[in-house]
């Protein structure tokens, strides 16, 4: 297939920008440079041309950004500028270039008050939880305990014990498998998934399926390329055990009425599983709303430490079911040929937890309570539309997922492919050049890819902490790398 | 020939202990494979990766030395359509990597041909087929993903997406099956995996003898 340009040449970002590089830049609502001057001058704008390949011509490059963000247009700072101060990661350079930080969508950043909240554990109060009288265990146990009660006011558990700090999400999704599905799964009975779910919530409900004789059965996408609700509920039957079903789709962005879901798998006695990793770090989820069985989500994806995630469980199946790992904590009394388990959440947290990252979480639930999950789901979504038009204003990218509207809301992420360029050539080439950081390949989600007949795909995706000017940065980057691998 | 004389930089983050490497305890080729006497002969991997280095060395800026792997890539001839199937993937990148490899029966060398749907990936193919093509057995064994890292490109070397450390690893595992083979011994499944049935879960192949 021929690629056909619009432009000869590709355009370099010298001609879309009048900033003199190393001369301080007026940002009048920046609160970037009020709080955190940069000795650099401004944070962006700094992204390279491809037109030549000496440093120096960076040097001429003078900028004004050509498109005046609606944010700055306001003339009051957006969300993004306000909170910026709080991520000192985000202000540094990549290969000599401002970072411009757009994979979200696999890990967020961290802002100062969760590094904080972690070091003053391990500094304070370091100590194992549950099981010490003295005083330093006994603080870390209320914290930990507390970052609980947190996760569970943040997504409207009815109770902290119905909360379960496990590894990550992928953990959780495998508990829930190997616990209630090995437990409650006949040969004949029904696993209802999507073709858009990421990996780990397939591959655990494969062994599983596996193991019982159960069946795993998925549900397609319309042409609007969102799983397809009418197939959903014709596959709903009697035979149906559990619905796994994601609430934002990490690739298409869609959202998913979950309630509908639950109710219509409800109908059928199934229990519903949600993969809330890309909808709990970016608006209200309410889990008594939803009415949903199980859902799991991920810290490292909501301003919270690595190594940590939670399933919640509706208390009357938490405690129906067995332990998934076996070893200290999660038993009540251990005999030498047998053990009674503990009550949830205990059952399901042998060996001592990640302390500090839990409450790392927690910390990091009060810094995102502070700011309002509302306020950052609205700033989100005028960030991803902005994202997602501006992304189709590039001549041949095609965007996965269904389109923006009024009755279609997305996610602030796009996934998009450019015609002949492939997307790892195009994220290593923006990384490099242009200190963007965008993620390439599957996302772990390689039915659906197959399903959309490509093997992979590129992936930009925001958090509330992003701005409006660095998508601008973003998509000329992007449009000079394009030129760049079409005329090389 | 003794790898002091390379540039320092070369086998900075992974020393080779062992110079005069085969290691036959690992390999168990000696029986088959004609011993290499001088590891820097005209058509050596090591030359052939010193002369690579100098190349993209010579190149400060990073996106010439991208512009040299796009040449590269240009230059790697098309894996025909037989060999661009499953089991000649390369897994773990980012990108589709296919990589076809055979022993040649008279000199015992091995011969490696690549593709991706990456032009950057291709890059990094052709330069390790430069590299490693009609190499022994010894050889391919011998090269360490560290010494590629002296070619500063891009991304982490040791990176799960690193196209320079899979493909390596992928033409290091070929080789030890077919060495294997043709010793009449069982060559080590490529990609080991665990098979879960409802008798149970079985490992098959080793992920730690898979690893070189």
């Amino acid at each position: 297939m021929a690629f056909v340009l619009t432009s000869p040449s590709h355009q370099p970002l010298s001609k879309l920008f009048l900033v003199r590089r190393g001369v301080s830049v007026k940002l009048s609502h920046s609160i970037i440079n009020r709080r955190h001057p940069n000795p650099n001058g401004s944070r962006l704008g700094f992204q390279r041309p491809y037109s030549s390949s000496s440093s120096s011509a960076v040097a001429a490059a003078s900028v004004t950004p050509l498109a005046e963000s609606g944010e700055r247009a306001s003339g009051s700072p957006s969300l993004g500028e306000l909170v910026r101060p709080d991520f000192p990661i985000l202000d540094q350079e990549i290969n000599g270039v401002s970072l411009v930080y757009l994979d979200n969508a696999a890990t967020s950043q961290k802002p100062s008050t969760v590094m904080k909240a972690l070091n003053q554990y391990y500094e304070s109060y370091n100590s194992n939880v549950h099981r010490g009288i003295h005083f330093l265990s006994a603080r870390a146990t209320d914290e930990y305990e507390r970052a609980r009660k947190k996760v569970a006011v943040f997504i409207n558990a009815a109770e902290s014990r119905e909360i379960v700090f496990t590894r990550n999400a992928t953990e959780a999704i495998n508990l829930v498998a190997y616990s209630w599905g090995l437990t409650n799964l006949r040969p004949g009975d029904e696993i209802l998934l999507t073709v858009a779910e990421h990996h780990s919530a397939i591959v655990p409900w494969q062994f599983v399926a596996q193991k019982t004789g159960a069946t795993l059965k998925f549900v397609g996408l319309t042409e609007d390329e969102t799983p397809d609700l009418n197939q959903f509920k014709e596959l709903l039957s009697k035979k149906t055990k559990i619905v796994v079903v994601h609430h934002i789709s990490n690739v298409l962005g869609c959202i998913l009425p979950i309630d509908e879901i639950a109710a219509w798998a409800h109908n059928f006695g199934a229990k519903v599983l949600v993969d809330a990793c890309q909808s709990v770090p970016h608006m209200v989820v309410d889990v008594q709303k939803l009415n949903v069985d199980f859902l799991v989500a991920s810290s490292h994806k909501m301003c919270g430490p690595t190594g940590v995630g939670f399933l919640y469980g509706k208390i009357e199946l938490l405690s129906e079911m067995p332990p998934f790992l076996g070893g200290g904590e999660m038993i009540s009394d251990v005999f030498l040929d047998h053990s009674t388990y503990a009550e949830p959440p205990s059952r399901f947290e042998a060996g001592t937890p990640a302390i500090g990252e839990i409450i790392g979480l927690g910390a990091a639930i009060d810094y995102l309570t502070g700011i309002g999950m509302q306020k950052i789901h609205e700033y989100e979504e005028d960030l991803g539309n902005y994202l997602y038009q501006s992304l189709r204003s590039v001549p041949n990218v095609r965007i996965y997922g269904p389109a923006p509207s009024e009755a279609v809301h997305r996610a602030a992420l796009c996934s998009f492919n450019v015609n002949n360029v492939h997307p790892t050539d195009l994220a290593t080439l923006l990384d490099q050049q242009q200190g963007v950081a965008i993620r390439s390949g599957h996302h772990c989600a390689q039915p659906l890819h197959q399903y959309l007949g490509v093997n992979s795909s590129a992936r930009a995706s925001l958090y509330f902490y992003n701005s409006k000017k660095e998508i601008d940065v973003f998509i000329e980057a992007l449009k000079d790398t394009i030129g760049f691998f079409t005329s090389y | 020939m003794d790898s002091v004389a390379f540039p320092t930089k070369l086998f900075l983050l992974h020393p080779n202990p062992n110079p005069n490497f085969p290691s036959r305890r690992t390999l168990r080729v000696h029986c088959t494979i004609r011993q290499i006497n001088n590891p820097l002969s005209s058509d050596s991997p090591r030359l052939k990766l010193r002369r690579l280095v100098s190349e993209f060395e010579s190149l400060p800026e990073p996106l010439d030395r991208v512009k040299l792997l796009l040449r590269r890539a240009s230059s790697l001839p098309p894996l025909p359509g037989p060999d661009r199937v499953p089991a000649n993937r390369v897994m773990g990148c980012t990108a589709q990597v296919w990589l076809s490899s055979s022993m040649d029966p008279l000199s015992g060398r091995m011969r490696f041909a690549a593709d991706s749907d990456s032009e950057i990936t291709r890059g990094f193919c052709a330069c390790l087929v430069s590299v490693l093509d009609e190499a022994s057995p010894e050889e391919v064994m011998a090269m360490k993903t560290g010494d590629l890292a002296a070619l500063n490109i891009s991304g982490a070397m040791d990176s799960r997406v690193n196209a320079w450390h899979n493909v390596l690893v992928g033409m290091q595992k070929r080789t030890r099956a077919i060495v294997a083979s043709g010793e009449g011994r069982p060559p080590v499944q490529l990609f080991p995996s665990l098979d879960v049935s409802a008798d149970g879960i079985k490992a098959k192949g080793s992920y730690a003898e898979a690893q070189v």
